[in-house]
């Protein structure tokens, strides 16, 4: 099983400020971290390589500092990475994001699934997943919570929907973008970590040339979409109410808790 | 070419799971007072009971200031799983490491570094604490091994310790010259403990008196040459001396981030007590103390990291990482006044704690001591 996690570095909060003069994120003293979904979806893709066999593939299109992510995803288990990092790169919107990553994908070459987080949490836009699926004429399926079945031909999955969950087989290759239900991720492991540090390490730094596009097709040049302002929404504190009897509330309530790591 | 620094990386994802798994039970384990094996295993998951060994005996093939920065963490989170932690990456199996069989490593070296077994360090006596010259457990040599008679003190993971690296007495007249390490597992005919000690800090680490009777071991057993014990321990007096440093330096920016955080929300007189300049006073010397012990402790680790002799250099640092680490733990529950009388913050906590970095790796009358000798004193 060739699998393939698309991993973004993101700062180490979900409360982004902003510079107020020159709408730019504030990234001094915020560490990168990898975005949480895409722990997820990186336990789950290492899950499945142990049980079936395979090998993992982590790519992350970031500034050089974006390493780190690669590093940590193989300290996990990752057998594979590659960072897409270019200036040309810079200032992608989503579709200019997702038709990078899809051309690196093309260029990786075989694979049988691909695994994305549901959302980062500073961009926050949850398409970069179902876009690359579409690039990639592939099934997709969004928000998984659980995998019941793999095989050569197929995938079970089951995927959250506001009021339930709706159990999908969707034919291989397929894209799925996961939530944290999913599973618990591992921390990385140092054996590992140290492994990846090293120059010997199986990761590859591509630019635009690497992948086979224009400067022109990538980064801010090649977005479809500009952003003209960007500005603080004024925060507001919204309840959430849990429906159905006692037990099953009770029972969201300490899975949402648990979601959250408070207890 | 593009490679993350590790030492950076590490620190950064030991963080994280200080942050998220150890902090917020360390309050719990503390009042418990039960060693958290759960935890342990988590470690060992991470491969951080491995990490100062190769891979070919489950280890992470990592270097001393790898495995320091893992310890500073820990501690920053809770000195009592980082003290039993460090124990288990360094003199708990390092003769093992050394001096063990293929077939020893596979039975307990594997084991310990995969968190499923517990090793133990066995020095002090009631008679020898810092007088080593003073053991008087004995080794004494029959036909097919070695035959443990005596006593030891103090044995932190004493009561669940699965074997035990315990220093013996040969020859009584050769004194120090007479010293050798023996592994003596506990389930060995004759080994017994004490009931757990009552301590004023590092709760979870279990500690009781052990007992030989007629412990019987094979002649492999035996780490290290006859008589060479002292040599042994000299090997990794370095290691365990920056390794106290470390956590001493850990439990340092537990206080001091504590302090921080409480000197800003304080509000007494119409201001945060962070604005009077006394309060300014014990947080800079700590941020100063701070800065200074991590250079000569992170110094130390890479001197061991290429193999030069630094055990004067170890020594001073945890002379100073470690009094600067009690002065801060002081300070910190100064800060908090009466409420770092309470059980409800942690800073009594590590006010407690900090007691036991004075005295493991060296008291520091002893360490004062040999830091003289050095000048001919
Ligand atoms: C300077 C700057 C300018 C921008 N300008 C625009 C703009 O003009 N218009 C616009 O629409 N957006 C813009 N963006 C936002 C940018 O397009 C998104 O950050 C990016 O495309 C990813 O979208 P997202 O963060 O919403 O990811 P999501 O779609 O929420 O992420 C879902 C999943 O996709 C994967 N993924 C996302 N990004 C990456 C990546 N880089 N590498 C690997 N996997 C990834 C991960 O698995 C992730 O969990 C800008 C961002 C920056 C920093
Ligand atoms: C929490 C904890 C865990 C421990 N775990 C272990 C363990 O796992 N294994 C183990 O073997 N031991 C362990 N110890 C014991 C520790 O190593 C000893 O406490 C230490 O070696 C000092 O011995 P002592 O306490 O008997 O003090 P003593 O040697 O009796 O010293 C008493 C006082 O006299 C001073 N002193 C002694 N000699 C001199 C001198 N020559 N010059 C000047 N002053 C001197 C000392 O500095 C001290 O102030 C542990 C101790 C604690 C508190």
């Amino acid at each position: 099983m060739n699998i393939i996690v698309l991993v973004k570095q993101v700062p180490d909060t979900t409360d982004v400020k902003l510079d107020p003069k020159t709408g730019n994120l504030i990234r001094e003293g915020i560490e990168s971290i990898i975005n949480p979904d895409d722990r997820h979806a990186l336990e789950a893709a290492i899950n499945l390589k142990e049980a079936a066999g395979g090998k993992v593939t982590v790519l992350s299109m970031g500034p050089p500092q974006a390493i780190d992510a690669i590093s940590e995803a193989m300290g996990m288990g990752a057998d594979r990475g590659i960072l897409l990092s270019d200036r040309a790169f810079a200032g992608a919107d989503t579709w200019a994001t997702s038709f990078t990553l899809g051309k690196a994908i093309e260029k990786i070459g075989k694979y049988d699934l691909i695994f994305c987080g549901r959302q980062a949490i500073d961009g926050d836009t949850a398409q970069i997943g179902p876009q690359v699926g579409d690039y990639l004429h592939m099934s997709q399926v969004s928000y998984v919570y659980e995998i019941e079945k793999v095989n050569r031909k197929s995938i079970v999955v089951k995927r959250r929907l506001e009021d339930g969950f709706e159990k999908v087989r969707a034919a291989m290759p397929a894209l799925l973008t996961v939530i944290g239900e999913l599973n618990v991720p591992r921390y990385s492991h140092v054996g590992r970590l140290i492994d990846a540090c090293k120059e010997k390490a199986p990761i590859e730094v591509w630019n635009a040339a690497d992948i086979g596009v224009q400067t022109s097709e990538v980064g801010l040049e090649g977005s479809l979409t500009h952003v003209i302002k960007t500005f603080a929404p004024k925060f507001q504190r919204e309840g959430e109410m849990l429906e159905g009897d006692t037990k099953e509330s009770v029972k969201s309530l300490v899975g949402k808790l648990k979601e959250n790591r408070l207890i | 070419m593009l490679r993350s620094d590790i030492e950076k990386l590490h620190r950064t994802i030991m963080a994280r799971f200080v942050d998220e798994e150890v902090i917020p039970v360390a309050r719990e384990l503390d009042e418990q007072g039960e060693f958290p094996f759960y935890l342990f295993r988590k470690l060992a998951d991470m491969g951080i009971l491995g990490i100062r060994y190769p891979k070919k005996v489950g280890g992470s093939n990592g270097s001393t200031t790898l495995y320091c920065i893992a310890m500073e963490e820990l501690a920053r989170g809770f000195l009592s799983l980082a003290a039993t932690t460090a124990m288990q990456c360094l003199m708990a199996t390092n003769g093992l490491y050394l001096y063990g069989t293929k077939k020893m490593h596979e039975e307990y070296l594997r084991p310990a570094l995969s968190g499923e077994k517990i090793g133990a360090f066995q020095l002090t006596e009631p008679e020898a604490g810092s007088d080593l010259g003073a053991v008087r457990t004995s080794a004494t040599k029959v036909k097919d091994g070695w035959v443990i008679n005596g006593m030891k003190t103090w044995s932190t993971s004493g009561p669940y310790g699965h074997f035990h690296t315990v220093l013996c007495q040969t020859d009584p007249a050769k004194k120090l010259k007479g010293l050798m390490f023996v592994l003596i597992p506990s389930d060995t005919p004759g080994f017994s403990h004490s009931k757990k000690f009552d301590t004023l800090g590092t709760r979870t680490s279990s500690l009781s008196e052990i007992y030989f009777n007629n412990c019987h071991v094979p002649d492999e057993y035996m780490l290290g040459e006859l008589g060479r014990g002292l040599n042994v321990l000299l090997t990794i007096l370095a290691e365990i001396r920056i390794m106290t440093a470390c956590l001493a330096i850990g439990l340092h920016r537990a206080a001091m981030d504590d302090s921080i955080k409480y000197c800003k929300e304080r509000v007494q007189f119409g201001k945060p007590i962070g604005k009077y300049q006394l309060i300014q006073a014990k947080i800079a010397n700590m941020a100063v103390n701070l800065e200074a012990g991590r250079l000569m402790a992170y110094k130390v680790t890479h001197l061991i990291d290429k193999k030069i002799a630094c055990l004067n250099e170890a020594s001073m640092a945890k002379y100073f990482t470690v009094e600067s680490a009690c002065s801060a733990c002081d300070q910190a529950t100064r800060i908090f006044g009466a409420y770092g009388y309470s059980m409800e913050y942690a800073v009594q906590r590590y006010y407690r704690d900090n007691r036991f970095l004075l005295y493991g790796g060296g008291t520091h009358e002893v360490l004062q001591t040999t830091i003289a000798r050095q000048f001919g004193i």
